[in-house]
């Protein structure tokens, strides 16, 4: 989050607030992406990320005061709101979490990988993807949100920390459970030995 | 260094680091645990995996509708919010004529009630009631200025100027005041030349709309 898109993000706010709808186009382009990938990691529902970024959006055009620049980025401001609306979603329907599905109607799909080796390599490969992205899924909340910004993301733990509103220790501790979470999960540490043997 | 403080600085380390901060002591103790190298292994497998979902997963967005409804949502508020706008611009523009009437109007009855002509004008006008008969005397010398001006509405003296209806005196409005002679012409009567410059006291009586209707003449002139 660089000083200058901050200032920009203002700009675009301040003229968006004032009617100027090439400026909120402008602002919901820079941020929409980021969001619905956060929000789709989170909750694994493509539908649900889609209306968490939608209600985004929705608040800032209803009401763009909420956002206060003495507080954080604009972008920290719109990951704050998806965050409630997140939380929101997973305390409705917490056993609610599905991969986002490669459907013909257009929606979130994933981007498959050109593989130019063999087929065995590129769906053992793509198993161990869905492995891992089912795993973070099954991760609680809070380590969930810290592994997406920081290792999917690839946020600083400074703007991670930022976003989730919480000192940078909260999110090196809850990265460090959550990374210990998902190496459980994968149960690689228990297939480990057999690979490092076989190699 | 122990394993626990292996995996420990593995797992804390950030990410971006973490490649090159392979201390020497990790590197020793890697060498001779065979656990922690394969727990290692494993983290490090983990990442790539981590680092490739999210290489893969960079260009997913919101589908284009969502742009959409957002769009017609900004466009519906902002619409809603130029109309109230104007509404309440147009409403303050009528209050503000509505006041700014309201004080003219009340300037002029109270610049009117202060000035001296209409404190004549307004000491002569008086509603008279039915015709009674009684007829009171009108002072022969005229009033002067700043006087007391009554006017009594003895219908028997009064001559109706030219195309006035009979039978107006009810509740006309008899005015006393002084005029040149020559101004009864104005009226639709004769005047004598010669006498046309003098001032005389005239009683008019005054129809609904303001215009004389009939006029009383002097029993003594200038």
């Amino acid at each position: 989050m660089h000083i200058d898109l901050q200032e920009r993000d203002e700009v675009l706010l301040r003229r968006s607030a004032a009617g100027d709808e090439d400026c909120f186009t402008q602002l919901y382009r820079r941020h929409q992406a980021a969001l619905f990938r956060f929000a789709l990691r989170m909750t694994g529902n493509a539908w649900a990320a889609e209306e968490i970024v939608q209600d985004v959006f929705m608040t800032l055009v209803r009401d763009p005061r909420k956002y206060d620049s003495g507080r954080g980025t604009v972008g920290a401001f719109l990951y704050g709101v998806a965050r409630n609306r997140i939380m929101k979603h997973l305390e409705r329907a917490p056993r609610d979490l599905q991969l986002p599905e490669n459907g013909d109607d257009g929606y979130a799909v994933l981007p498959q990988t050109i593989d130019m080796r063999t087929p065995a390599y590129s769906a053992e490969l793509g198993e161990r993807r869905e492995r891992v992205r089912a795993a973070v899924l099954e991760l609680p909340a809070e380590f969930r949100e810290a592994v997406v910004l920081c290792l999917l993301e690839e946020l600083s733990y400074e703007d991670a920390s930022r976003v989730l509103d919480c000192p940078i220790g909260t999110i090196r501790s809850r990265l460090h459970r959550g990374r210990a979470l998902l190496l459980a999960k994968l149960e690689i540490l228990r297939e480990a030995p057999k690979r490092a043997i076989a190699r | 260094m122990t394993c626990e403080e292996f995996q420990l600085a593995t797992l804390d380390a950030d990410p971006q680091e973490q490649r090159e901060a392979l201390s020497e002591s990790v590197r020793e103790h890697l060498l001779h645990c065979p656990n922690c190298a394969a727990f290692e292994r494993n983290w490090q497998e983990l990442r790539d995996e981590l680092q490739q979902i999210g290489i893969e997963e960079r260009d997913v967005q919101a589908p284009a509708r969502v742009e959409m409804r957002v769009r017609q949502e900004f466009r519906t508020k902002h619409k809603t919010m130029k109309a109230r706008r104007s509404a309440v611009l147009t409403s303050w523009a009528l209050a503000a004529a509505a006041i700014l009437l309201l004080v003219i109007g009340w300037s002029n009855w109270s610049h009117e009630k202060k000035s001296p002509v209409a404190n004549r004008v307004a000491t002569v006008r008086q509603t008279v009631g039915p015709v009674s008969g009684k007829s009171s005397k009108i002072s022969p010398a005229g009033p002067e200025l700043g006087e007391v001006l009554v006017a009594a509405n003895n219908s028997e003296d009064f001559t109706l100027l030219p195309g006035s209806m009979p039978g107006f005196l009810g509740d006309a409005t008899v005015v006393h005041v002084q005029m040149q002679r020559g101004a009864l012409g104005a009226l639709g009567l004769t005047v004598n030349e010669e006498h046309a410059d003098d001032w005389i006291d005239v009683d008019l009586v005054l129809g609904d709309d303001g215009q004389p209707q009939a006029v009383r003449l002097p029993q003594t002139t200038n």
